[in-house]
């Protein structure tokens, strides 16, 4: 199988072109659209392949579980298309005999059944922020579609760079990481607006997305009508 | 300032290469990646060369622009010892646009739109319009001057329009306007407040000049998601 | 007159130029800036009493805007709420286009008939205050989409899509409107109704929907105080 990208950066649509019995493991939220020679599994509770529960909670998936859903073709021709929740770009990042990549959870969309995704977290919660980061470990052999809020660079690291937390998608398992805060002192971090970033150090290729997803959901939700729980 | 604004026009960030001796300045929260020899401090979003009640004043103007629209009260500046590299973006989706400001030419520009500058820049906040500061309406300008470099951000694309008359625009959609140009906020109440995407509140220009209108607006997004919010 | 999309398909941007006496009509809340001598009128769709008739739902507007020009080469700025593009579709006196009602922007000729009362899709969008707009000929019809638009050609195999990306299709498809038998996420994640469309004609889907940006703000959203 293989996915066609269309429509990047702004608003980027992914079709899996599947071959007759091969399948490929989507965020349920993300479809789209498909054709009719496509039978669909759901993948049941938190003991499912890639799949768990979650609560809604704040800049982790945006609120949306993280279900799956597995699309397998029955017949010649068969396709599905996937969309993220947000405007922006999407990008194949291709496992073989590379290192694994580890993904932010929320820009993870799809991948086949040749590429095991690990739900084990690599967790941190903001202190003052509130932010979450949380991190998907991709390994195998196959392509695994991210996406991105924003549009994407792909950055071949060979050195040490700082990035703001909300800022990453992905980066390829061999580059050292660490949180830090952004500014001298935990005032500063707060009151410079940056929270957290991550210092990356190493060599490996790093996937940045050009808006912080949970920047625009803090200053939109604030103007949207309060909810009641 | 040697800049490059990359992934425009619709997820457009802006990368500056620092050198000794030069600061960039740029809205809180809008870093998105820098070498690690980059030095950030935070400073109260004030000119300068201002002074104490100046600053008492903008403390307080930004104080109520945070608690009535969730702008930021502060800025980062940015330094590095050695060339370094960093990057900033807005929040929404859209472009930036860059502007030398020269001596003489001033650049009205909405205080959401601002995203860094460097050099020596003079910003005024100017409340344009009725039930501004308290009403969370109405047009919060920063007036630039001086010399150097000026970046703004936009939701959405950007169409520079020249006027050369009389020009109405729904504030929610303007970037920046030349100094030049008069310009007056009306609200457009009534019946007559559902023509445009914002809430009624316009600004009608007259003269001659450039105004960059942005293509979509905070409040439209607003409106049109509201309904479809679960309870 | 003259018409221009900018900015497509990222941001679009219709700009229109009408010369003394021309007019267009536009969705209120899609005029973003004008020259000064353009002349804007409110007025209830339908006439007051068929909008008093007809049941509110979600989302719609009573009301829409005509422009006339008082001058030459006067602009008028139109855009919608979404971030997406937009299309004119020119239709052909007779020629019907199918239109969910969100996606409208504006129309030009005084002919086109937009037909709010056109019943044959319920249960479409059940209760999000979506509904379809049957666009009869002659005139150019001005629609929008959230993310891009994306045409599909629909043949003998038939195609699938989730109800919340259907902007609108051509005569002569035809669809069957049932729960899709997969998840779909959480409740507020769209309707989880899917179209299977069959006969020939083009289908335009949009990338994006607003029912997943709306589940991604939910939980940003203030919580109301319990008094």
């Amino acid at each position: 199988m293989h996915f066609e990208i269309q429509y990047n950066p702004a608003h980027s649509l992914a079709t899996a072109h599947l071959n007759v019995g091969e399948s490929v493991r989507a965020e349920a939220s993300a479809m789209v659209s498909l054709s009719n020679n496509i039978d669909v599994a759901t993948n049941t509770g938190p003991a499912g392949r890639g799949g768990f529960f979650k609560k809604a909670r704040r800049g982790f998936f945006g609120g949306e579980s993280f279900f799956q859903n597995t699309y397998r073709a029955r017949g010649p021709g068969a396709s599905v298309s996937l969309a993220p929740q947000l405007c922006g770009s999407m990008v194949v990042h291709e496992l073989g005999q590379g290192p694994s990549l580890l993904i932010q959870a929320s820009s993870y969309v799809a991948a086949p059944d040749s590429v095991d995704v690990d739900t084990k977290f690599q967790g941190f919660r903001g202190f003052l922020s509130g932010e979450s980061l949380f991190f998907l470990r991709a390994s195998g052999h196959g392509p695994v579609l991210l996406n991105a809020f924003g549009a994407i660079e792909t950055i071949a690291l060979n050195g040490e760079l700082i990035v703001d937390t909300g800022h990453v998608v992905a980066f390829t398992e061999g580059i050292e990481y660490s949180i830090d805060k952004a500014g001298g002192g935990w005032i500063q971090s707060f009151l410079s607006g940056e929270g957290f970033v991550l210092r990356l150090r190493g060599r490996g290729t790093l996937y940045i997305q050009t808006r912080n997803p949970s920047e625009f959901g803090r200053t939109v939700g604030v103007m949207l009508p309060a909810r009641s729980s | 300032m040697e800049h490059y604004i990359e992934h425009g026009p619709a997820f457009a960030w802006l990368r500056v290469k620092l050198r000794p001796g030069v600061e960039l300045q740029g809205e809180a929260g809008a870093m998105v990646r820098m070498d690690p020899q980059v030095v950030m401090t935070t400073h109260l979003n004030a000119p300068q060369n201002a002074g104490f009640f100046y600053k008492i004043w903008a403390l307080l103007v930004a104080f109520m622009r945070k608690v009535l629209g969730g702008e930021t009260m502060f800025v980062n500046r940015f330094t590095s010892g050695s060339a370094g590299e960093i990057v900033l973006a807005p929040t929404l989706s859209g472009h930036i646009i860059h502007h030398q400001l020269t001596a003489g030419r001033r650049l009205f520009v909405q205080t959401g739109s601002y995203l860094a500058s460097a050099g020596a820049i003079n910003t005024q906040v100017r409340l344009g319009g009725l039930r501004t500061l308290f009403g969370g309406e109405g047009l919060v300008l920063l007036e630039c001057s001086g010399e150097g470099d000026l970046w703004v951000n936009s939701y959405g694309g950007v169409v520079p329009i020249e006027v050369n008359g009389s020009f109405i625009v729904d504030t929610g959609h303007i970037v920046a306007f030349d100094g030049a140009l008069d310009f007056k906020v009306k609200s457009v109440g009534g019946i007559k407040s559902f023509f445009f995407s914002g809430e009624g509140l316009v600004c009608e220009f007259r003269g001659r000049g450039t105004i960059y209108v942005q293509s979509r607006n905070l409040k439209a997004l607003v409106s049109w998601l509201s309904p479809l919010l679960p309870s | 007159m003259k018409y221009d999309i900018l900015d497509s398909p990222d941001f679009a941007f219709l700009q229109l130029t009408l010369n003394q006496g021309e007019q267009c009509v536009a969705e209120s809340g899609a005029l973003v800036a004008s020259d000064s001598q353009i002349e804007v009128r409110t007025s209830m769709r339908g006439g007051l009493l068929g909008a008093a008739k007809r049941k509110l739902l979600g989302g719609e507007s009573l009301f829409q805007n005509t422009f006339t020009s008082h001058g030459s080469g006067q602009r008028l700025f139109l855009a919608s709420s979404a971030e997406g593009d937009m299309r004119a579709q020119t239709l052909q006196a007779g020629q019907e286009f199918f239109l969910t009602s969100g996606a409208y922007v504006a129309h030009l000729g005084n002919d086109l008939v937009i037909d709010t009362k056109f019943g044959g899709v319920k249960g479409f969008f059940s209760g999000v205050g979506v509904f379809m707009l049957r666009i009869v000929g002659p005139g150019t019809v001005f629609y929008a989409s959230y993310g891009a638009l994306h045409p599909v050609s629909v043949g003998s195999e038939g195609y699938t899509v989730d109800t919340g990306h259907i902007v609108g299709f051509e005569s002569g498809v035809s669809y069957r409107v049932r729960p899709f038998n997969g998840f779909k996420g959480l409740f507020f994640s769209g309707e989880g109704l899917v179209a299977d469309f069959s006969g020939h004609g083009t289908v335009y889907v949009q990338t994006r929907n607003a029912s997943s940006l709306v589940s991604f703000l939910h939980p940003f959203r203030r919580v109301k105080s319990n008094n």
